[in-house]
């Protein structure tokens, strides 16, 4: 703990000194837990300092939660001006926690030019984060969306709607199958399966819950479950507790169609052999469950316009296309690349994996419902269907 | 200090170890359980835990899986433990069955289970084998797996208790006093005209289940409260007991401990009501049984057990074969689609990769392994010598054979989060201290066990020679029995050590998730996305202890060997 404050004071003192000779530092802070994602960020850096002088510093973090904990000891020691982070890579609960105790700088991300590009009229997630509105406090940087994926040479046109998936099921009773909604991928396609069953009242879903809009939700996401389950992998009386298990399941034929949150493992796990050649991923038309990670920029930080000019940079069509191939990083883009003239287009038209999901595949993302749905959901579908352990 | 002194803290603490962490850890859930818990605010004594649990939907329903599960496994494993005794008694082949069943023993519950869901799944081992014959090419989607009358988890369960039953008889009918009698015993019967297998089950099975059945319900009590087997095997609507309170005490909810303390005290009634359903079922059993014993029918019983011997052997050699075969071919499978026999091409991509990220819990598991089993066998073999040199041999040689058992009748998820509870306040800070304790509460019995045999059955008359050369006590102990009792000691050794890689919730709970080994691994793999990956697990858990066994065969005969060192023409070692 200690150390890694040393570390940084002499990170701070080293970037300070340096910015006063020649060019600003910004100070990233995000986890660190993956070499794809490291090894980007040098690119970033690379790229601002040949662009506009500005070097990006990635200081690693094991957990977000860390660094929203320094910005509040910041705030209560009454640093208000001289903040040691300048540009923190953020969503969901963190961004909550931030925004509810004021630790964010305000109306900043909707002004940035490449903010337009992302077309947020028509995609509401790029100012939604799990259903808090981020008032223009965060810019959005990638996404994660639902993705399908089916074999080959067992399937030739795989269901592309919740709709075409029940007919699916009962074509091809036994060979699907949703994680427990304890699971992450779990509570998410039955978040998907409310937004696309109701397509008329999704606002309720962005609202709070309550227990007449509950019911008027899970009427309809009911009415197709108890039709489904019976039609499931083992006619639903298991389910498998990890998403993890689906891959398994399909890999070994015993599921032909399953789902994934990161478009990006099919391909690698398809070249560690976990998954078949004839392995293809697809996005539903009715809609892919998304959630969108961000970049914000703490109320105290020093270094507020560089951290803007490089959320920006991270907003381009030529950074955004570097980071969605696959040999790179493989994270989603979150531009509207339909409106993107043609030659940005073409950046993004790398496709090196026939396993992968093409490239602008999504046809429409529906974001996260509010927050308090999840808890609500669970407990609904478990009163349903009874409890699993 | 005295070798006297020694010896009798030695014993203290042998009862410490055994049954303090038990006690105190049982009162640490039944407290919870009663609406006590500090922690969470809760100061006043109530019976809500207790009726939220009983009003809790299919809470009788798991209660009564675990019930039945358990008590059929024991039953079938015992009947195949009979009936390949009563085939196999002072035949040849009892010893190849011996050395094939004990691997199967030092394998880990949890790659057991893994083990049978290769085997069985859809897509697994014995479809693909039926596959190539009917031709398929997608799985069936109807599964012997996860089936709501756990009849999965009883297979797995008696697999993993038939070794263990049958090794425990062999252990008995080798005491050379018992031996001797039986062997003449046998003879009178046969010469009377019964058959051999008719008169082991009338006369050597009469004598041998007195003995037999603390080891019987020791089973019995462990498989009513199993958690890796069902976990990975068996049903979710609802679970078993046991798996229903290891989520519950997961829940990120923490007042669901209330719930899952009350259930860990439903669990030890289950796991009595098992016992006694056992033991009358015994009573019935001895009921019908003393009328054949004198009925006078010399063939009693031979067929039946000759067929089932039969079928058990073959079933248990095929099953191996195709299990060895599943899980090596899935550790360097590459593609490998349903119903190919063997995969497209191989990699050694899943070793590398597992290799990588298990160097630490290897490492974690080969120092608890080593630390608690040395901890082990030093003390049990101060017990047993102290137990040969005092005076009260009896009554404190029966006393700890029955208290040995403690440990393994109490289910493990009734004390071991009230333990966890206890460490929370008692050793904050440490990390290896409580999780080796934990180890050792479980390999003290088994190592206790291994060795209590050998050490009794050591000639006195070695000592009585070294005493009367003028050695003291502790000369002896340490210069004349412990150099002939070495290959007992290497294999209690080796046993110890394996059912330390085997632990999976004393590991997990009291480490708190900090202290990861292969088992917790390969449990927390066994559901991941990578089955390949999961097989090169499971066959590092399994090929760990059985180095070790390797080692303790192999290490006698190599490092240390009296009888070779007085020459190969002295008198056989008693110890052998």
């Amino acid at each position: 703990m200690t150390l890694s404050k040393m570390c940084i004071i002499g990170l701070l003192c080293w970037a300070g000194l340096t910015g006063q000779v020649s060019a600003t530092t910004v100070q990233f802070f995000g986890w660190g837990g993956s070499p794809q994602v490291n090894q980007y960020l040098q690119w970033v850096s690379k790229q601002t300092q040949a662009r506009y002088d500005i070097t990006v510093n990635h200081v690693k973090l094991a957990d977000t939660s860390d660094a929203v904990t320094r910005v509040l000891a910041e705030k209560a020691a009454g640093n208000l001006a001289n903040g040691s982070i300048d540009l923190l890579w953020i969503n969901g609960e963190n961004f909550a926690a931030m925004k509810q105790s004021h630790l964010l700088l305000s109306d900043w991300a909707g002004q940035l030019p490449n903010f337009a590009l992302t077309q947020p009229d028509k995609n509401p997630s790029m100012r939604m984060d799990f259903g808090v509105a981020t008032d223009g406090q965060e810019a959005p940087w990638g996404k994660a969306a639902m993705v399908f994926y089916y074999n080959q040479q067992q399937l030739s046109s795989p269901p592309t709607s919740l709709a075409e998936l029940l007919d699916f099921a009962r074509q091809h009773p036994g060979r699907f199958a949703y994680p427990l909604p304890d699971d992450f991928l779990g509570i998410s396609f039955l978040k998907y399966a409310a937004l696309a069953l109701n397509p008329t009242r999704q606002q309720l879903l962005y609202q709070p819950v309550t227990d007449h809009a509950l019911t008027r939700i899970t009427q309809p996401l009911f009415d197709y479950l108890d039709t489904l389950h019976p039609l499931l992998w083992q006619q639903g009386e298991f389910f498998v507790r990890q998403a993890s298990m689906l891959q398994q399941l399909f890999s070994d034929n015993e599921i032909l169609l399953a789902f994934s949150f990161t478009a990006a493992e099919i391909p690698a796990a398809v070249s560690r052999f976990d998954l078949p050649k004839a392995t293809r991923t697809y996005a539903m038309s009715d809609g892919s469950l998304s959630n969108v990670h961000f970049v914000a920029i703490p109320f105290n930080s020093a270094r507020a316009n560089a951290a803007k000019k490089v959320a920006n940079f991270l907003l381009s069509p030529e950074a955004q296309a570097y980071k969605q191939r696959l040999d790179v990083w493989g994270d989603e883009t979150v531009l509207a690349i339909d409106a993107l003239p043609a030659a940005q287009q073409k950046l993004f038209q790398v496709q090196s994996h026939s396993s992968a999901l093409a490239p602008g595949a999504y046809q429409k993302l529906l974001a996260e419902p509010h927050a308090s749905w999840a808890p609500a959901l669970r407990k609904a579908w478990y009163a349903r269907y009874g409890a699993r352990l | 200090m005295g070798f006297t002194t020694v010896l009798s803290l030695a014993r203290y603490l042998f009862y410490i170890i055994l049954l303090v962490p038990v006690a105190v850890g049982v009162v640490g859930v039944m407290l919870p359980a009663v609406g006590f818990f500090p922690a969470l605010e809760q100061h006043s004594l109530s019976s809500e835990p207790i009726t939220r649990l009983l009003a809790y939907p299919g809470i009788a329903k798991m209660a009564g899986l675990s019930l039945f599960t358990a008590l059929l496994a024991t039953l079938i494993a015992f009947i195949g433990t009979v009936a390949l005794l009563a085939q196999f008694y002072q035949r040849k082949w009892l010893g190849l069955i011996q050395h094939g069943l004990s691997p199967v023993l030092a394998i880990p519950h949890a790659a057991a289970a893994i083990a049978v869901a290769f085997l069985l799944a859809p897509s697994g081992g014995a479809a693909r084998v039926s596959a190539a014959v009917t031709s398929t090419a997608l799985p069936d989607t109807d599964s012997l797996m996860y089936d709501s009358f756990g009849l999965v988890i009883v297979l797995a369960l008696a697999i993993k208790e038939l070794p263990f039953m049958l090794l425990m008889a062999l252990g008995i009918l080798s005491q050379p006093s018992v031996k001797q009698r039986l062997e003449g015993q046998m003879r009178v019967a046969q010469s009377l005209g019964y058959c051999h297998q008719t008169s082991f089950l009338k006369i050597v099975f009469a004598q041998l289940y007195r003995q037999l059945r603390l080891p019987i319900l020791a089973v019995l009590a462990y498989a009513s409260a199993s958690v890796e087997i069902p976990l990975i095997l068996g049903p979710q609507n609802p679970p078993t007991l046991a798996v229903a309170i290891v989520q519950w005490f997961n829940y990120t909810d923490l007042s669901m401990r209330f719930q899952a303390s009350a259930a860990a005290i439903l669990q030890v009634l289950v796991t009595l009501a098992a016992v006694t359903v056992w033991l009358i079922g015994e009573k019935i059993w001895q009921w019908r049984f003393c009328q054949q014993l004198a009925s006078g029918n010399r063939r009693w019983g031979s067929v039946f057990v000759k067929l089932l011997a039969g079928i058990l052997l073959v079933c248990f050699t095929l099953a191996t074969i195709l299990l060895v075969l599943s899980m090596v071919g899935y550790s360097v499978a590459g593609y490998w689609p349903f119903p190919d026999l063997a995969p497209v091409q191989l990699t050694l991509l899943h070793w590398r990769s597992a290799l990588q990220a298990l160097s630490q819990p290897i490492s974690n598991t080969l120092i608890m392994g080593f630390v608690s089993t040395s901890i082990a066998v030093i003390l049990v073999l101060l017990f047993l010598e102290n137990e040969q040199q005092s005076d009260i041999k009896r009554a404190s040689t029966s006393l700890a054979d029955k208290l040995l058992f403690i440990p393994l009748m109490v289910p493990g998820v009734a004390f071991l989060y009230g333990l966890v509870w206890v460490r929370q306040w008692l050793f904050a800070d440490a990390l290896w201290v409580p999780v080796i304790l934990a180890h050792l509460i479980y390999v003290i019995p088994y190592v206790f066990l291994s060795l209590a045999v050998a050490y009794r059955q050591l000639d006195v008359r070695y000592v009585h020679v070294a005493s009367s050369l003028g050695k003291s006590p502790c000369q002896i102990f340490l210069s004349v029995k412990l150099p002939i009792l070495f290959a007992p000691i290497m294999v209690a050794l080796a046993l110890g050590a394996a059912i330390s890689f085997g632990q999976y919730l004393p590991t997990l709970l009291v480490s708190g998730g900090r202290l990861a080994t292969v088992t917790t691994e390969a449990v927390a793999i066994a559901s991941g996305a990578s089955r390949r990956l999961t097989a090169v697990y499971a066959l590092m858990q399994m090929l760990l202890p059985l180095l070790g066994f390797v080692l303790a065969w192999w290490l006698p005969t190599f490092l240390f060997n009296p009888a070779k060192r007085a020459n190969a023409s002295a008198k056989r070692n008693p110890a052998c």
